[in-house]
């Protein structure tokens, strides 16, 4: 006994035998204070004995001897905390009742672990409240400690096993919330059938509701207040000051408290259509399903975890409210794998519900006022809709009603988001669902919504892509256009609608540029959604290339910045890209898809005239994209009008000449643009202008101008390199 | 035959592709959604949107005393009902209507335990509740399921043994003339009983919809019956005057007006009849031949309205064309914008709970 007694008092008594060896090459004072600290433990030992060894009956009272080793113990326990085999001994001191009552209550306010708490000794410790004679106050202090400690048992299958011991516990009164609380932590897959309407009970009960559905009959609240109270109180403070000297690292954290989803609100609200339904099993199971008994079905609310859920793939069975889904990542998981269409069904037929119900019926406009519960509810939506990659079809539905009486800016970012997920719309419908609203809302509301709209119908349009480039080929869409196939949606019906959406926001882009005077935000979010456009044949495998109307590509040329006239050139370049796969591809007799003339046309037009704007100064001549009288250029006053957007005088670069200018000619005082026309500045100027990290417009020069080496010719005689325009394509 | 490969596939690979078939499917389905073939959900939600049918047949007087029990005849009109709709039920068999009763009663048992709901004058003792089908409701030529009627009784707790129980709470589901074409879009496991009526305290209602939501995994939403539906009351109860008298045509109109206005209008039946056959006029010729009366248009309908409205006009000088109407009734029936209703005639009770059904398809999701 003393020899255990000896190690588990601390590891430092054990230390310091080895130590008094060695402290004859240590110093002095070591050496002493290891010596007093061996003197000031051995008491510890010595007061632990006297616990394990004390008789029976021995009095209390007036037992100096007693006093002096409980306060020992006491003071180690909570400076460095006890032991696992000091927790043994003290537990079985007190729960014996070995000296009565008064010292037991004591023990158990000061039975502070210092890692772990052995496991026998608290099944020992259950034993001894078995017996019975313990006052009622001190077997609900012991609970409490049971419970404070639980995380630090180091072991709970033998507690499992004395499960109906402790449930026998239930009956009296005073102790039933904490065995409840205690069973809740115990319970894992046993039974049992209580009533009662106490929140402790309720607690335990809902939790053997989730594992035996068809035991409980009674309804418990969705939204229980915690049931369980933490008791940790006496021993918090001391555990975790013990825990931090200590720095053992037993348990993560002391969590105890019943985690139920709290609800923040604890206000009424008049209609509760948002509130997802727990997730609880189902109670009335097909009578064909009994049939099945031999394979037992694991209801969706047990499954914890990944692991768990592939283990029981096959007998999973889904919850009686497919609502309650939408809120964990792991049931939507299961949902997507198995493409069960009536539990689909359900889940939109509530989540239709939950939104008409918030948003369109409720009368009072009670959304905006409920925007509280309505924001984290489409947050829920739009997170479980990314999950999923894909947008439930009762969202789609209730879209296109909302959109005819949405203001634009409640709840705009989810709105949108919502809007972005709503797979490919047949072209016959698309005006009367999408555009007509969308159209109606851009033209009314703010630069702001007008950016946000674009942004979404660029997400839109990339989903629909997307689903385009991985699904098509698998499902045997025919690229060749057959229209008798037996496939449900040909691809030129997929094709009308991906047109008939790029055409749409070519006619918003086009007038939203014009009443914001092209700002550069919209203009930024327009070229991002070309930016998806100009890649639809290369990056998603769609027989599909629509041009920019003129609306967008000439503010995109002229404006003001130089970043959207490098993201212009790059999309040029993503064109010329796409146009001349499609004409080798047709070449090379893979009839995949042809690109009408018209296209090449229009592709060509653009080229020459950025060509001739940017860099060969002839704006305004004619056959020019933009043509002006004239008289009206004359009127305007301005000198040279054709070199008023090349490379020089585009407000977008000017100041990049001005900057050359002055670095190429230092010395000169009046800043003469017009000199670096000259052809070896100019050829400077180009490499400079290259240089400041526009890559789309250096792709673009390097592709379609030719620099010959000498770099001889002024910019006024630079050749096109016409590769793509004329005779290439031109049939 | 071997689908000819393309330069351009990228090759899933061989695991990938097993996954992605699975997946394939939401993909058509989605694709499905378009092509306006049936969705993924069998309908096609929003791209068709659906109407109030504009116009429908005269109603025929149904006789269904015998199809029905006299008790539920008479609960079914003398009663004043709360019309909620109901999203379709899931796993809903006609066939376990016992152990619905069962799982019912224990159910309120268990709410009343929790002191949440049920308060029905005085203390009751418990709970029978009662699940009972009302063959004969449903229209045989279409596939409509069975209206199910369920009625909870009760006996207070201090009552001799032999003392009845009381009936406390009615209610039922129906589904009268559904649009065939949606009711066939629904996978089996749905049952669709789009309209709910209950009658009775408002704790056992909530009760007992909880129950059928957390049961069949459907939702319950309130009924409202706008200004078009009481609209079409009027006429149809109009219409049946030469069949039984509808003694006085009432209604109440609720003017946007500080503080609100509300009207109540009330019309000789001969006066009403008499307007209605002149806005019926054109169909009338054709009842020579009595074959079988012609639909009644919307246009009629707003004509005889109309026709009412302006009546009303000449005499008070007030346009009732700005508010809409609130209440209809007639010796037929009686209907509330709320979503209340009464059907007094039994014969006519088929054809109100047709247009009712219609309503509450209306206000489905999906």
């Amino acid at each position: 006994m003393a020899e255990t007694l000896n190690l588990s008092a601390s590891d430092h008594s054990s230390l310091d035998h080895s130590g008094s060896s060695r402290s004859g090459n240590r110093s002095l004072r070591i050496a002493e204070k290891q010596k007093r600290k061996k003197e000031a433990e051995e008491p510890f030992v010595v007061a632990l004995r006297y616990f394990a060894d004390v008789e029976a009956g021995t009095p209390v009272a007036g037992n100096d001897e007693f006093e002096k080793n409980m306060e020992l113990v006491e003071e180690e326990a909570y400076s460095r905390g006890l032991s696992p085999e000091a927790i043994s001994l003290m537990l079985e001191f007190a729960m014996s009742l070995r000296m009565g009552n008064t010292p037991c209550a004591r023990v158990l306010k000061f039975l502070i672990p210092a890692s772990v708490v052995p496991q026998d000794a608290v099944v020992r410790a259950v034993v001894w409240l078995t017996v019975g004679k313990i006052p009622a106050g001190t077997r609900v202090l012991f609970l409490k400690w049971f419970l404070t400690m639980f995380d630090m048992i180091d072991g709970k299958d033998q507690l499992r096993a004395i499960y109906g011991f402790i449930f026998s516990f239930i009956m009296d009164e005073n102790m039933c919330p904490f065995v409840c609380h205690l069973l809740y932590l115990l319970t894992r897959k046993e039974s049992g059938k209580q009533d009662g309407r106490q929140p402790f009970l309720l607690h335990l009960l809902s939790l053997y509701k989730v594992f035996c559905p068809e035991l409980v009959t009674l309804s418990i609240p969705s939204r229980m207040r915690t049931g369980f109270r933490n008791h940790i109180s006496p021993w918090k403070s001391a555990l975790i000051a013990v825990q931090k000297r200590n720095s053992v690292q037993v348990a993560p954290s002391i969590s105890l408290a019943f985690t139920n989803k709290e609800k923040s609100s604890s206000r009424k609200r008049k209609h509760d259509h948002l509130e997802l339904p727990a997730l609880s099993a189902v109670v009335n199971r097909e009578p064909q399903t009994e049939l099945f008994c031999s394979r037992k079905v694991v209801p969706m609310a047990q499954i914890r975890s990944f692991d768990q859920m592939l283990e029981n793939m096959h007998r999973i069975e889904l919850p009686a409210q497919m609502g309650s889904l939408l809120d964990s990542s792991l049931a939507l998981q299961y949902l997507d794998c198995v493409q069960d269409e009536s539990a689909l069904l359900r889940l939109n037929f509530w989540l239709g519900y939950a939104l008409q119900e918030e948003f369109l019926f409720a009368g009072d406009g009670g959304s905006s006022q409920n925007s509280a519960e309505a924001l984290p509810f489409l947050n829920k939506l739009l997170s479980a809709q990314h999950f999923l990659q894909e947008g439930f079809s009762s969202t789609e539905a209730f879209l296109y009603k909302f959109l005819k009486v949405w203001d634009g800016s409640l709840l705009r970012p989810q709105i949108l988001s919502l809007l972005s997920n709503i797979p490919v719309v047949p072209s016959s419908q698309m005006g009367r669902l999408l555009f007509e609203p969308l159209m109606q809302l851009f033209f009314t509301s703010s630069l702001f919504f007008k950016c946000g709209l674009m942004e979404c119908l660029n997400n839109m349009l990339s989903k629909w892509l997307t689903w385009h480039s991985v699904y098509a080929l698998e499902d045997d869409l025919d690229i060749s256009l057959n229209s008798h196939t037996s496939t449900n949606m040909t691809l030129t019906g997929f094709k009308d609608s991906v047109m008939e959406l790029i055409n749409f926001v070519g006619r918003l882009a086009s007038v939203g540029l014009q009443l914001e005077n092209s700002h550069t935000l919209l203009l930024s979010f327009v070229l991002d959604f070309y930016e998806t456009v100009c890649d639809t044949f290369l990056k998603y495998g769609l027989p599909l290339v629509v041009l920019p109307p003129p609306g967008v590509f000439y503010p995109a040329l002229f404006a003001t910045d130089p970043v959207s006239v490098d993201r212009l050139a790059h999309i040029m370049n993503r064109y010329k890209v796409s146009l001349t796969s499609a004409k080798s591809q047709e070449k090379l007799g893979e009839q995949s898809f042809r690109v009408s003339r018209q296209t090449f046309h229009e592709f060509n037009q653009y080229l020459i005239n950025m060509v001739n704007c940017l860099w060969n100064s002839k704006m305004f001549e004619p056959g020019m994209g933009v043509q002006l009288g004239e008289e009206l250029l004359l009127r305007s006053g301005v000198p040279e009008p054709w070199t008023s957007f090349s490379f020089i005088h585009h407000p977008a670069f000017m100041g990049y000449a001005f900057n050359f200018h002055q670095r190429c000619w230092p010395g000169r005082k009046d800043t003469d643009l017009n000199s670096i026309k000259h052809p070896k500045p100019w050829s400077w100027y180009v490499e400079y202008l290259m240089n400041q990290g526009y890559d789309g417009l250096k792709h673009f020069v390097q592709c379609n101008l030719t620099l010959p080496p000498g770099a001889g010719d002024g910019p006024d005689n630079q050749q096109v390199d016409l590769k793509i325009s004329g005779r290439t394509f031109k049939k | 035959m071997e689908p000819p490969q393309r330069s351009m596939v990228r090759t899933p690979h061989k695991s990938v592709l097993v996954q992605r078939r699975s997946k394939s499917r939401s993909y058509r389905q989605s694709y499905r959604s378009c092509s306006g073939g049936p969705s993924r959900l069998c309908l096609t939600p929003a791209l068709t949107a659906r109407r109030l049918n504009t116009s429908r047949r005269p109603p025929k007087s149904q006789d269904i005393t015998d199809k029905l029990k006299a008790e539920h005849l008479a609960l079914l009109v003398k009663t004043r009902w709360k019309l909620s709709y109901v999203t379709p039920l899931y796993r809903f068999r006609h066939t376990q209507l016992r152990s619905y009763s069962r799982q019912l009663s224990a159910f309120i048992a268990a709410e009343q335990q929790r002191g949440v709901a049920v308060e029905v004058e005085g203390t009751q003792s418990g709970f029978r509740v009662s699940f009972s089908m009302l063959q004969g409701l449903a229209s045989a030529e279409n596939d409509d399921p069975e209206t199910v009627l369920i009625q909870v009784h009760s006996k207070p707790l201090l009552s001799r043994q032999d003392e009845p129980q009381k009936l406390v709470w009615s209610g039922w589901l129906t589904c009268i003339s559904g649009n065939p074409e949606y009711l066939s879009s629904l996978p089996r496991d749905f049952t669709c009983l789009p309209l709910f009526g209950s009658s009775g305290a408002d704790g056992l209602t909530s009760v007992v919809k909880s129950w059928i939501q957390q049961t069949f995994d459907c939702c319950l939403g309130r009924l409202e019956l706008n200004h078009t539906t009481l609209q079409w009351l009027l006429a149809l109860w109009t219409n049946c005057h030469a069949q039984s008298n509808i003694q006085q045509l009432n209604m109440v109109w609720t003017l946007p007006s500080a503080p609100p206005l509300q009207v109540s209008f009330t019309v000789d039946p001969q006066d009403a009849w008499d307007l209605w056959r002149s806005v019926r006029k054109a169909s009338a010729q054709e009842e020579e031949e009595e074959e079988e009366e012609s639909c009644i248009d919307v246009e009629e309908v707003t004509r005889f309205l109309h026709g009412l409205k302006s009546h009303f006009y000449r005499h008070f000088r007030l346009e009732l064309s700005a508010g809409s109407l609130s209440q209809v009734g007639t010796a037929l029936g009686w209907a509330a914008v709320s979503g209340r209703i009464k059907m007094s005639s039994s014969r006519y009770v088929v054809t109100t709970l047709a247009l009712l059904t219609e309503c509450a398809l209306l206000k489905m999701p999906i």
